[in-house]
């Protein structure tokens, strides 16, 4: 559940910038020949409706329909005494509070009298609703709109771009404050925890790998758990919808040159992107990034078999273990595959301290 | 150990219903039916689990960072990375398609997995799994009490965290940090600050708290994936007579519903219990729906589980539920006040979890 500040800011995401995304939106379902795009959203899959309105759901879910012409309508399964916070905190024409989304969502669009109907994630859809948007909506035909959103969203603006960087930096900054001599775990998470918030992120997931000499994987910390030698802390942060993932790893025994050298092997990969040449050495690694609703999907990884070939100027978070001089080091930062005048490159510096 | 305790449960029950698999769903917002069978929390992304009747469990996942975190915080479950997860799963059951094949919660499975076209057929096993989420073991209501304890001692930094001229989401910084200092990963809270313009709680705003405000919170921290809730209201500065008069009424409601909590009693009698306290001071509009959610709800691996504490919900209570009675709702004379102690349904009545007074409290 969301626990953090959720407001719309509208320094930061002006009514402007939601005005063009719609505009580029419809300007690529007139081109398919698509009368309405309907997005799914809930406090885990977020991003395609927040991208379109800034409303981040902290509870309860909701559809987003935004017609060829005519509003965009957002429907959550909220009761009226919460709507007017969720208006409050939106940036979109029409905003109602129904129990039963797809019903709300579909009578909306049988009005209109749309035909084809995009839906995005259309296979993930929940079952109730999507029997409820069939059901209410029967003159139209619907179908998987995920490609069409993910080439339209594909491509970041300059205000998602300084989010990110913003949200990048907020982590930074909260893993920071870990002192680094911590005894247990849960003090070095508390360090993290307070400032990310108070610095406005919406949410944090924090998670640590308690004994990088052991185990490289990351995990919820639950009661008391004594770090090894290094360990590593990842903060997964969102702030005005945008999703960061940041890992700083700790030498108990101070400040370590082998976070340095890991940090410039870091940003020579993340500048090399789109190419994966420079991530094939390390010891795991994942990038990830938003193609529609989950705010950060699997792009590539050395999980998987087969890699894809990654967006040309788009929003990526690199997540990699590095092996230095037989040391693990874990590291994780937003990274920009060249957009919008920005070169290629990390938005953050992931080094928190120097030897 | 509790997860293989809860295995058994279901596997048990699977055997006694010919039930010959359950695939159940899961994600960051209804976790509990994924977190009994796999004792995995999901955060990210969409989640499957499936478990066969000797007790085999596999858990999809299509995110690569919650599959690296499973592997770590799960045993005896076998965990697949599924980027195309409904697709994933629909492959896997068609090749159990001749089983009987249960799944839960039924209306959130992906629309793909769920299609009448597929080789296999899944039966809505909802209330199926509702039983064990709702009635609980030894294990689970120990998780609880401990959870209980944690959101007494958390609610004792909301009440120093909260001073005037704080934004109410530097309020709730302090007390997520307070928790995961405490080694609790997960807590569930909203608030609201201010009089009578506030209608109901919502995450957290940059409005700052002021002096006279009522400053209502629900604070649900989880101990191994167990939510327990304590809500409570305080007043920066001194209460008013009308501060005072309005929270007896809710005091008194309070406590006639967890009076009311007793084996054979159903949900409907709480809620009936807690909301003719506020028709016999005249207050009935405030107990409808234009108001308030619910009266109290069930607890347990979700922080707002069945049964639901409303007058239409004859789920009947047993020994071994676990719920928060709160008559939360808004008073026409001050604003929206809340009070809630999370209890568990024993044989003799409601053991009551929460041990801070129930006061209006001074900030």
């Amino acid at each position: 559940m969301r626990r953090g500040l959720i407001a719309w800011s509208k320094a930061e995401l002006p009514e402007s910038v939601f005005a063009a995304r719609l505009q580029r939106l419809r300007a690529a379902m007139g081109k398919e020949g698509i009368d309405a795009l309907v997005c799914y959203t809930n406090n885990t899959r977020p991003a395609a409706a927040s991208w379109l309105t800034a409303f981040v759901p902290y509870w309860a879910e909701g559809l987003l329909a935004v017609p060829l012409s005519g509003d965009p309508l957002l429907t959550m399964a909220f009761s009226n005494r919460v709507v007017g916070w969720g208006k409050s905190v939106s940036c979109v024409a029409r905003f109602q509070g129904l129990p039963r989304i797809g019903l709300g969502t579909g009578k909306y669009l049988a009005e209109l009298g749309v035909k084809r109907v995009g839906v995005v994630e259309f296979d993930g859809l929940r079952k109730a609703v999507a029997d409820d948007l069939a059901e209410s909506a029967p003159q139209a035909a619907l179908a998987d709109a995920s490609a069409l959103f993910e080439r339209v969203r594909v491509r970041p603006d300059a205000a998602e771009i300084a989010l990110t960087a913003k949200a990048g930096n907020i982590a930074r900054h909260a893993l920071a404050q870990m002192r680094g001599d911590e005894t247990r775990i849960g003090e070095a998470l508390e360090a993290v925890e307070g400032p990310a918030r108070r610095a406005g992120a919406e949410e944090v997931y924090l998670a640590a790998a308690p004994d990088l000499a052991q185990d490289q994987r990351f995990r919820r910390v639950e009661g008391s758990v004594t770090p090894g030698a290094s360990f590593a802390v990842r903060a997964t942060l969102a702030y005005k919808g945008s999703w960061v993932r940041v890992t700083r790893t700790v030498f108990r025994s101070g400040p370590s040159p082998l976070s340095e050298r890991a940090a410039e092997i870091f940003a020579a990969a993340t500048a090399s992107l789109p190419s994966l040449d420079g991530v094939r050495g390390f010891r795991s690694w994942a990038i990830e990034g938003c193609r529609t609703a989950q705010p950060l999907d699997l792009l590539s990884g050395s999980l998987l078999a087969e890699q894809q070939p990654l967006a040309p100027e788009s929003i990526v978070n690199l997540q990699a273990v590095i092996e230095v001089d037989g040391h693990n080091v874990a590291l994780a930062a937003p990274a920009l595959i060249g957009a919008g005048g920005f070169p290629a490159g990390a938005l953050i510096a992931p080094l928190f301290e120097r030897a | 150990m509790l997860a293989q305790e809860r295995r058994k449960r279901l596997t048990d029950a699977m055997a006694q219903a010919g039930i010959e698999a359950l695939v159940v769903y899961g994600n960051a917002w209804q976790g509990d039916y994924l977190r009994y069978l796999t004792d995995f929390s999901i955060l990210e992304g969409h989640g499957l689990g499936l478990i066969l009747p000797d007790g085999s469990v596999e858990l999809l996942l299509d995110s690569a960072t919650e599959a690296e975190r499973a592997e770590v915080e799960t045993t005896g479950v076998a965990i697949r990375l599924a980027p195309e997860i409904a697709r994933g799963a629909s492959a896997r059951l068609d090749r159990i398609a001749n089983h009987r094949i249960a799944a839960a919660p039924l209306g959130f499975m992906p629309k793909f997995l769920a299609d009448a076209a597929r080789s296999y057929k899944l039966e809505d096993g909802t209330r199926f799994v509702d039983k064990f989420l709702m009635v609980k073991l030894p294990g689970e209501l120990d998780a609880l009490r401990r959870a209980a304890k944690l959101a007494d001692e958390g609610y004792q930094i909301f009440r120093k965290a909260a001073v005037p001229g704080r934004p109410q989401f530097e309020l709730i910084a302090e007390i997520e940090a307070f928790f995961r200092g405490r080694g609790c990963p997960d807590n569930f809270m909203i608030m609201g600050s201010g009089g009578q313009d506030v209608t109901a709680m919502a995450p957290p705003s940059d409005r700052r708290i002021a002096k006279g405000d009522l400053v209502t919170t629900e604070l649900t921290p989880a101990v191994e994936g167990y939510f327990a809730q304590i809500c409570r209201t305080l007043v920066v500065g001194k209460p008013t007579p009308a501060q005072l008069r309005a929270f007896a009424v809710y005091r008194e409601a309070m406590e006639a519903g967890i009076d009311a909590v007793r084996p054979g009693a159903t949900a409907a009698m709480v809620a009936k219990a807690e909301n003719d306290v506020f028709r016999k001071y005249g207050l009935g509009d405030y107990v409808t729906s234009k108001y308030t959610r619910v009266r109290g709800h069930g607890l347990g691996l979700f922080c707002d589980t069945k049964p639901h504490i409303l007058e239409d919900v004859e789920t009947v209570l047993e020994p071994g539920m676990a719920l928060v009675v709160h008559p939360n709702t808004y008073h026409p004379d001050v604003g929206y006040m809340v009070l809630g102690d999370s209890v568990i349904v024993t044989e003799k009545g409601a053991e009551v979890l929460c041990g801070t007074p129930r006061e209006l409290f001074e900030a």
